[in-house]
């Protein structure tokens, strides 16, 4: 029975001898905390200065922390109920913070919150309710971790997560457990001297273990890198990215001694799920482990004994381990700097990514292919050159420009903006964005191709890009800021959207049972088969692409698109979880992969849908989604793309 | 001056096919700028070349030789013409471009203050001379404006007309010519040549064949390429890159650094006519050629010619191939 | 060792090419360079034999101002130091005035070994290599795909025509022209160019290296070029043209 008069029971008259107890073991407990904290301190501040970082604008800062520390929000959305559970026992902590300070100041008999006051017992029951909370979390968690055994927490069991789970629920028992004994009580006494320990044992443990993210990751997400994949720009002209110890910056540090070891960034990593050697959560845990061992001025490689060497150029760039970190580590930039090492000093040898560097050496596209090519596409197509007085430039890309498919989206997206009327153009000349050598860390032809295609758009005087590819967005945008200032861009889904209801929707067999009736009156249109005919209108599930959804937040719009042509459904992995093709870090020029090819695996989640239409927005996913359902044979869904699913509706004789 | 000199070359016995167009080249400047026409002959024994040679209309034929000739040196063959010709003192000296002339006719033109004149494909009024320039995509005509001889080198192909397999018995008288070299002034010590690959596939004598170029883009598209090559009758031959890449063997290889082919029908896939590749099948009597840029310079040299996707050709003309021959 | 690679920068493969007014050569405002293929794997071919024998290499070019970019990218390749001809009107000599030039800046380095590409891209002759070797006094062979280093100077690997090769032995220092394909080429790198920034090119005017004497062959004019029979170009769809080919085969050409 709860006795609703209950107060947390405080023992007094603590002893000189209990009281130099207590001195002592705080000194041990927090020399040993420091012993270790102060290493890891060491070892951050020691390593290089961020050249790039700004603490201002501080208010996102502020806002992350509050969102993803504060609310936790993170960490439960990405795996609910764990993710509430954590929750618990982090909110408990934290509602602890008055408890804890009371719990020691009454050992030396200056106790300030008195249980019996107004103040304290409603601190302490509010306390009491988050220690119910926290102790049931921990106790789910441990359940988690040690009975069900999920495979993102790795192999090995942890015991010291046994053993910390176990301080945790003793704390919380123990405040509980208070609150049913009386001050004097000898029970009480014991109580108290319990949960000093717990504290005291718990502390040192923190920076000895994955613990140390309750210390760090408050500061990590407050002092992220201010934006998702935001690859710094190489410091001086020693610069050549994550080569050695001596490269890793202050943020790297911080953020590799955050990680918790989750998996969460593994378990939605496309290289990790189809059997390639690449783990993202193993390499930050390798680079922690070298700062372990050898520390911020080391001159070891990274790459070798910490980390496989081919571990980060089996990286799509997809950013799910990003997006999903709930201490704030930023991988992208991380994985990309150990390519950067790599390539930039030219030990990277590798026949499909030299192909890929001399073709774009010597030429304007990631394709080899001469740029007559594209010349004699703009023509066939009827595309207008842009002559400065268009409202927008058409960006081809690579793709767009040579890709037989690419072309058919860019051909179909003009069919619409002819039909809507608006004024826009092609340019002469474009030379690749530089979006795979950009991830692939070859920062000189990066520089090379978005200095001279920033040049280009200002003589040609562009104000707006439009394109049909996430990657140009996304690096004409945001990556070539580094050497110019780029124009508006965005993407042809963001465009299609915003003139959604001038769009028609496609009529005919299949799509719409009233206009059917009203279109046949009877006798069947001589190309549709029986077969052709649907009960309803076409299944479609749209994949949302890497460099659409996480990198620039576009989920609704493409689907708006997808919504004229017929109805919408979602794959099990979508919006921010989607799961990536396989195509983007460049990975779509650096021939075969091992294991099991990451757009099969996408591809069969797709068709397992039983949507008999896939809708992409970007022509890399257009590629290699193809060539995976090619593999599925007879039956395999329609694959287009939302401009191709736009010109449906639209009337035939809007063919230019 | 003493005229038009062609130097011949021999393969595997016998005066090489080239070297009869390098002949029928020195008869068409002959004409224009009315010289006689000799031809000399290097080697250690040149006996019977020097007969076969005497047979075409030639004013005189000579034979070079020294047991230092056995093998071609360039720095052999570059003494025993340069004396050669500080005696006879020609006015054009003719010959074949294989690969080994491009080793020495540069040297013995600079030797006498000359330049070489390579990969000729016409002779005309002047005379002046046109070569391929741009890897194909222009002519250019030169001239020569020295004193003293004018080296030029003809293309395989450009001068195969039905006079270089004609065979005339004429007069020619044959003389020998003793070059003096000393072992010392052989810098160079050749092996016996050596083939990469056994040869399973003798290119030369196909009467059809079917080749692929970079047009092909991927290895997995070959087989599209095969079937309208089996239908057709006819081998499987490609240009140089795809070979690089391993996608066929070295001994498909056509061009200058792989078999020089001469069937009834060639059809090009996917090649843009680039002329190590044009060497190598020019002289196809029938030549089609489909490719998806109407500037290909290809289409040159073809006798028929598709603009257009070879994915969507080459299967309509493989199904039209097949129904041709029921 | 010390290796010289001569270089050459001509038009980008790509360019579209237009006759100049005067039909001497072609438009060059608005063209792209890059380094000759060939002479790209004569520069690999003497950055291995640098990594595994160690010595330098050094790079030399004939050409306006506009040849330091390609020089800089040999530069950034792994080449040490260059020399750079500084030579406004290289058209307007032959090939053998072009080697005089380049003879004059090799001959005071005493290298033991020189390598050319064994054509350039642009005007395809062939030839700078082997005149060199000869205004040199030097051995060479060209048409090489591999070179080894011996006790006795080279071995190196002679491509022959239809597939054969031969093996060649020969004393340093002497001449080489590279063939394309026998090594896989490297890209340039941030480093490299970082380096690059530091390493000597030394410019000489070509007016310093010795009178040139009048060309003995002259390139009078450029042309498209002239077709010997006249093309018959098959159009319409896949299906159409395929029928109309073999109508064609069959009852014209007689080949099938």
């Amino acid at each position: 029975m709860v006795d609703l008069n209950a107060t947390l029971a405080e023992p007094q008259h603590f002893s000189l001898l209990e009281k130099l107890i207590l001195i002592v073991l705080i000194a041990v407990s927090g020399s040993a905390f420091w012993l270790r904290f102060g290493k890891v301190l060491d070892k951050i501040l020691h390593s290089k200065k961020d050249a790039s970082f700004h603490l201002f604008p501080i208010g996102k800062r502020v806002w992350d922390f509050f969102w993803e520390v504060l609310c936790q929000a993170k960490v439960i959305r990405q795996r609910p109920l764990p993710g509430l559970a954590h929750a618990f026992v982090f909110w408990g902590f934290c509602a602890f913070a008055l408890v804890t300070l009371n719990h020691f100041a009454t050992g030396f008999g200056i106790g300030f919150l008195n249980p019996s006051g107004w103040f304290g017992r409603i601190y302490f029951y509010l306390a009491a309710i988050f220690a119910l909370a926290c102790a049931a979390g921990i106790l789910g968690l441990f359940v988690r971790r040690f009975i069900l055994q999920p495979k993102w927490l790795g192999e090995k069991l942890s015991y010291e997560s046994g053993v910390i789970a176990l301080l945790i629920f003793v704390l919380m028992a123990t405040y509980l457990a208070a609150f049913f004994v009386a001050d004097s009580d000898p029970a009480a006494r014991f109580l108290w001297w319990s949960h000093t320990l717990a504290l005291l044992i718990f502390l040192p443990i923190i920076p000895h273990t994955k613990h140390l993210h309750l210390v760090l990751s408050p500061v990590t997400v407050f002092l992220s890198r201010g934006g998702f994949s935001q690859i710094p720009p190489l410091a001086g002209d020693e610069d050549f990215g994550l080569i050695a110890g001596t490269d890793l910056t202050r943020v790297v540090s911080l953020q590799v001694y955050s990680c918790v070891e989750c998996g969460r960034c593994t378990e939605h990593c496309p290289a990790a799920n189809t059997g390639k050697v690449l783990n993202p959560k193993e390499v930050i845990l390798g680079l922690r482990g070298y700062l372990n061992d050898l520390g911020p001025a080391a001159s070891e490689p990274l790459l070798g004994k910490y980390n496989a060497e081919e571990a980060p150029f089996q990286c799509t760039t997809c950013g799910a381990c990003e997006f999903q970190c709930p201490v704030g580590i930023e991988h992208l930039p991380i994985l990309v700097g150990l390519r950067r090492g790599a390539v930039n000093t030219g030990t990277w040898e590798n026949e499909y990514g030299s192909k890929l560097f001399l073709a774009l050496e010597r030429g304007s596209n990631s394709l080899g292919l001469p740029n007559g090519e594209r010349d004699k596409f703009i023509e066939k197509a009827g595309l207008p050159l842009f002559d400065g007085t268009q409202d927008y430039c058409l960006w081809l890309g690579c793709m767009g420009g040579y890709d037989p498919k690419g072309r058919e989206i860019v051909a179909d997206f003009a069919r619409v903006m002819n039909y809507l009327g608006t004024s826009y153009g092609v340019l002469r000349k474009e030379k690749c964005s530089g979006d795979p050598v950009r991830r692939l860390g070859n920062d000189l032809l990066f520089q090379q191709l978005a200095e001279e295609n920033l040049k280009t758009l200002a003589e040609n005087k562009v104000k707006k890009i439009v394109t049909i590819c996430p990657h140009c967005v996304r690096t004409i945008q945001e990556d070539w800021k580094e050497y110019g200032t780029p124009p508006n861009v965005e993407h042809h889904s963001e465009f299609l959207a915003r003139f959604a209801d001038k769009l028609p929707r496609p009529v005919g067999p299949g799509f719409s049972p009233d206009i059917r009736m009203a279109e046949s009156d009877g006798a069947l249109a001589p190309e549709v088969s029986s077969a052709d005919i649907r009960s309803g209108p076409e299944k479609i599930v749209f994949h949302d692409p890497c460099y659409l959804g996480r990198y620039r937040n576009i989920y609704e719009e493409p689907r708006t698109i997808v919504a004229l042509a017929g109805d919408l459904v979602e794959a099990p992995r979508n919006h921010e979880r989607s799961f990536c093709c396989g195509a983007g870090g460049g990975l779509a020029f650096l021939g075969e992969e091992t294991g099991e090819r990451v757009s099969h695996n996408r591809a069969a989640e797709l068709v397992a849908t039983g949507a008999n239409m896939v809708g992409t927005a970007c022509p890399f996913c257009n590629t290699m989604l193809r060539d995976a359902l090619a593999q599925t044979g007879e039956g395999a869904p329609q694959l287009l793309d939302i401009a191709q699913l736009a010109t449906r509706g639209l009337p035939k004789s809007s063919t230019n | 001056m003493s005229g038009i000199w062609v130097v011949v070359e021999e393969r595997e016995g016998r005066i090489s096919r080239i070297s009869c167009e390098a002949v029928a080249a020195g008869q068409k400047l002959a004409a224009l700028a009315g010289l006689t026409v000799n031809a000399v002959v290097l080697d250690a024994q040149t006996e019977a070349l020097a007969a076969e040679v005497a047979a075409k209309a030639l004013a005189k034929v000579i034979r070079i030789e020294h047991p230092l000739l056995a093998a071609y040196t360039a720095d052999g063959f570059t003494l025993a013409l340069q004396q050669f010709f500080a005696a006879e003192q020609p006015d054009f000296v003719i010959f074949p471009h294989s690969y080994q002339v491009r080793d020495y006719a540069p040297a013995l033109a600079a030797r006498l203050g000359q330049v070489h004149i390579g990969d000729v494909t016409d002779v005309a009024e002047g005379p002046v001379f046109t070569r391929q320039l741009m890897q194909g995509r222009l002519s250019g005509i030169y001239r020569h404006t020295g004193n003293g001889p004018c080296f030029v080198s003809v293309q395989a192909g450009a001068f195969r007309t039905a006079e270089s397999e004609a065979v005339e018995i004429s007069a020619a008288e044959v003389t020998v010519f003793k070059p003096t070299i000393e072992p010392a002034q052989i810098r160079t010590k050749p092996s016996e040549p050596f083939r990469a690959a056994a040869q399973t596939v003798d290119l030369g004598a196909a009467q059809r064949i079917v080749s692929v170029g970079r047009g092909i883009k991927d290895a997995g598209n070959l087989p599209l390429v095969q079937e309208l090559a089996t239908a057709l009758g006819a081998e499987l031959g490609a240009s140089r890159p795809i070979c690089d890449s391993g996608w066929l063997p070295t001994e498909r290889q056509i061009g200058s650094s792989g078999q020089t082919v001469s069937p009834k029908l060639y059809l090009a896939v996917g090649i843009s006519g680039a002329i190590q590749h044009l060497v190598g099948m020019k002289g196809s009597q029938c030549v089609v050629a489909i490719n998806k840029d109407p500037s290909a310079p290809i289409f040159e040299i073809a006798d028929y010619g598709i603009v257009g996707d070879l994915f969507e050709v080459v299967p309509a003309l493989t199904e039209a191939v097949k129904a041709a021959k029921q | 060792m010390k290796i010289i690679v001569a270089i050459k920068q001509v038009p980008e493969r790509d360019a579209q090419v237009r006759i100049d007014s005067a039909g001497k050569w072609i438009e060059e405002s608005g063209l792209q360079w890059a380094l000759n293929e060939s002479d790209a794997y004569a520069l690999e071919e003497a950055l291995q034999l640098k990594e595994k024998h160690g010595g330098e290499v050094v790079v030399l070019s004939a050409g306006p101002e506009r040849v330091s970019s390609t020089i800089r990218e040999a530069l950034a390749k792994g080449a040490d130091r260059a020399i750079h001809i500084d030579c406004a009107d290289l058209g307007k000599l032959d090939a053998l005035g072009v080697a005089r030039l380049l003879t004059a800046a090799v001959k005071p380095e005493n290298p033991d070994l020189v390598l050319t590409g064994l054509q350039s891209e642009d005007l395809g002759q062939g030839q700078t290599g082997v005149i060199l070797a000869e205004l040199l006094g030097l051995p060479h062979a060209s048409l090489i795909l591999h070179v080894e280093k011996t006790d006795a100077g080279l071995t190196v690997k002679r491509e022959l025509e239809e597939g054969w090769f031969q093996s060649i032995e020969l004393p340093t220092p002497a001449v080489l022209t590279i063939q394309s394909g026998g090594n896989k080429l490297r890209y340039a790198t941030l480093m490299g160019i970082k380096r690059a920034k530091t390493k000597e090119v030394r410019v000489v005017a070509a007016s310093e290296l010795g009178q040139q004497t009048a060309p003995v062959v002259v390139l009078e004019r450029i042309a498209l070029p002239t077709k010997h029979k006249s093309t018959q170009m098959l159009s319409g769809t896949a299906k159409e043209t395929a029928a109309a080919l073999v109508e064609k085969l069959k009852f014209e050409a007689r080949v099938l």
